[in-house]
């Protein structure tokens, strides 16, 4: 306990020596290896850092360092501080040795804007602390769906070009899905730290041969375990919150040329408030009917088709991510893609709502 | 990525006769993801669906409009499983998901469809042209692309090089580079069965200098090469052997698609690509047979001298080129 303390503060030293104001900061995480911390009522709010509190309905407003946390009714305060990190993102699950090297930092408030994506991120993801490790490993997968789905490259023997292709598309990947700014990102050899050989080796030992036994044999400790409440909850709050600042973002982003993409645009937009209502009206994951229990199976559907509507949100985001950087060229395009993953939307907020599997989708 | 509206893939039957999987595609309208039908045999239909929305669950993208409908057109007999391979294929074809040439006939069935293993076939003498799932043919679905197994202990990959014998034979040919960790050997002992002992060291050869520019991967690998087609002749499929030894290494980042590659070097321990012979008729090879998501990589060299056109041919299949000088990390 006091070894683990003492290296946090030799840590902290270390890194922050600079600056004489950061040691009264209580907790030498922030900055190092966490983003943000709830803070209690009543604190101060350290140096370097900020505080943004938070509503129940997801609005945000931030305090200055120095000042003292006064929460209004139903409010959580966090404190954030802004960097910069520094982390390593593996791109292709299947080539451990190769990476990125990414230094982020989280971006000041924009004025502007009519609300600030990292401050949405903790309204709507942020829990207890966002720690760098988790909120690495979200951007990973992040960037891992995205480049699987094809809409960022990086093929083998990237160009220069290519790169800096890339490298536009993912920094406004990272600033629309996350609030974080990519100062700097470097393809590096990730041999030394991940060596694909033992990695291997690992596999080798914990798999018999014998296909049959591959299953039971899986190891337990990589598969999250699922559980459908936590589940649930922690995906209907992303999509409450995150929804109607999607559709706004989407609304400025694509200014539509002619009257029939201003037509689909409306139909998109009057689908995903259908979406929204939908999400805001959604029914108890436990409950069939008011004081009547549905079956475990059943909540467990319900819970997996919750998990796939959020997903489908961050693929909305990443959608939106291109039209910032694409513009006009990529609106056509999107419409497809728009009108897909307004679908599965539509589609996952429809089974999450159902008391059982359709008799149609058996039957035909 | 425009989808068809019908595809079909074959498979051959334990009485050496043909099945044929049709898949069709339209829109859901509130119905099934997918609905089989078999002649007289509900439970095989029901399998079928199982066996499809196991497979679908390696996709990166999800798309709830449309339902796929795929009938075989004869009932195989009761314990006959390579029909799986077939189907899986067939759903992914008429989603647009897998670009195929027409006539496929693929046997293979598995118990880890949604780990997109492909376990084994049940046919005993596979004809060729016939893709057969299972250890020596496919082992997983990511193969299609020459990509390794995330899950495997082996880790195997597959590069693909113009093959040029003067017009009618031209063809893509593969070599595949599967690797396991070798600790504490002496040197890397890399085997390329069925070839001359010239051959052989030449493929050594090239591997032990290419990672020796890497930097990393000497000493640490039990290697093994094969080639989809053992007679060629030339030095041009050094490239592809190098970047499926780098993929398989887990040392280059992917492409979705495969990776066509042509090139030789006399200094892979440099990392230096250069020309070989026919460009023009490697780059109509290659204008023809690309599909979306390959990567076709040539040598630098070979830029001026490019046919007119080609960059735009490739990009408008969603293949995408680069002409490079050094391989690695830009």
């Amino acid at each position: 306990m006091f070894g683990s303390l003492l290296k946090n503060c030799l840590q902290f030293s270390l890194h922050r020596s600079l600056s004489p104001r950061q040691s009264e900061s209580a907790d030498g995480r922030l900055g190092v290896s966490a983003l943000a911390l709830q803070a209690p009522a009543g604190a101060s709010v350290p140096g370097a850092c900020a505080a943004v509190l938070v509503d129940a309905n997801g609005r945000s407003r931030r305090l200055a360092a120095g000042g003292r946390i006064a929460l209004h009714e139903g409010e959580i305060a966090w404190c954030v501080h802004p960097g910069p990190y520094s982390c390593e993102l593996a791109p292709f699950a299947a080539a451990p040795e190769i990476g990125l090297r990414v230094n982020f930092a989280i971006d000041a408030s924009d004025p502007r804007a009519t609300y600030q994506r990292f401050d949405l991120f903790l309204a709507s993801e942020g829990g207890a602390a966002v720690e760098l490790d988790g909120f690495t490993a979200a951007m990973e997968n992040t960037l891992q769906r995205e480049l699987a789905q094809g809409n960022l490259d990086l093929p083998p023997c990237t160009t220069l070009e290519e790169w800096n292709v890339f490298r536009a598309g993912f920094n406004q990947l990272m600033y629309t899905r996350f609030g974080v700014i990519v100062d700097d990102c470097v393809p590096v050899d990730l041999g030394a730290a991940r060596d694909y050989a033992q990695l291997l080796e690992t596999r080798m030992t914990q798999q018999p041969l014998a296909p049959q036994q591959r299953d039971s044999a899986a190891p337990l400790g990589a598969q999250q375990v699922f559980v459908p409440a936590c589940e649930d909850a922690r995906a209907l709050r992303r999509l409450f919150l995150e929804l109607p600042c999607l559709m706004c973002a989407i609304r400025l982003a694509a200014l539509p040329q002619e009257q029939e993409q201003f037509r689909q645009q409306q139909e998109l937009m009057r689908r995903l408030d259908l979406v929204s209502l939908a999400v805001g009206t959604m029914p108890a994951l436990e409950l069939r009917a008011p004081n009547q229990p549905l079956a475990h199976e059943e909540q467990l559907r319900r819970a997996r088709h919750s998990r796939r509507a959020a997903s489908a949100l961050d693929e909305a985001w990443a959608m939106l991510a291109r039209l910032k950087t694409g513009g006009d060229a990529v609106l056509g395009v999107s419409f497809d893609e728009a009108d897909r993953i307004v679908a599965n939307l539509e589609y996952e907020t429809a089974g999450r709502r159902s008391v059982a599997v359709p008799e149609e989708e058996v039957a035909a | 990525m425009s989808a068809p509206q019908e595809a079909v893939c074959r498979s051959i039957a334990a009485d050496g006769a043909l099945l044929t999987i049709t898949a069709t595609r339209r829109p859901r309208a509130g119905r099934a993801d997918v609905k089989c039908s078999v002649p007289g045999d509900a439970a095989l239909a029901e399998r079928m669906q199982q066996v499809v929305r196991l497979a679908r669950h390696t996709e990166a993208r999800f798309d709830s409009r449309d339902q796929v409908l795929l009938s075989l057109d004869r009932a195989p007999p009761g314990d006959w499983r390579d029909w799986e391979l077939a189907a899986v294929l067939a759903d992914r074809m008429v989603r647009g998901v897998l670009v195929a040439r027409a006539g496929l006939t693929a046997n293979g069935w598995s118990d880890a469809w949604h780990l997109g293993h492909i376990d084994g076939r049940a046919l005993a003498n596979v004809p060729a042209g016939v893709l057969a799932g299972g250890a020596g043919g496919l082992p997983h679905l990511g193969a299609l692309n020459g990509q390794p197994d995330p899950a495997a202990a082996v880790s195997s990959a597959r590069a693909w090089f113009p093959m040029h014998s003067g017009g009618a034979g031209d063809s893509l040919g593969w070599v595949e580079v599967s690797v396991r960790p070798a600790a504490g050997q002496d040197e890397d002992a890399v085997t390329a069965p069925g070839f001359d002992p010239v051959r052989q060291a030449a493929i050594a050869a090239t591997l032990t200098a290419a990672r020796h520019f890497d930097g990393r991967g000497q000493s640490q690998w039990r290697t093994t090469v094969r080639f989809g087609e053992p007679r060629f002749q030339g030095e041009s499929y050094q490239f592809a052997l190098v970047m499926a030894d780098r993929i398989a290494r887990g040392r280059e980042f992917l492409a979705r698609g495969r990776v066509i590659a042509s090139g030789s070097s006399s200094a892979w321990h440099a990392g230096k690509v250069e020309a070989v012979e026919a460009l023009e008729a490697k780059c109509a090879l290659i204008a023809r047979e690309a599909a979306p998501g390959d990567r076709v990589l040539l040598p630098k060299e070979w830029e001026t001298g490019l046919p007119p056109g080609l960059r735009e041919t490739l990009r408008a299949r969603g293949a995408s080129l680069a002409c490079v000088e050094r391989i690695g990390i830009i």
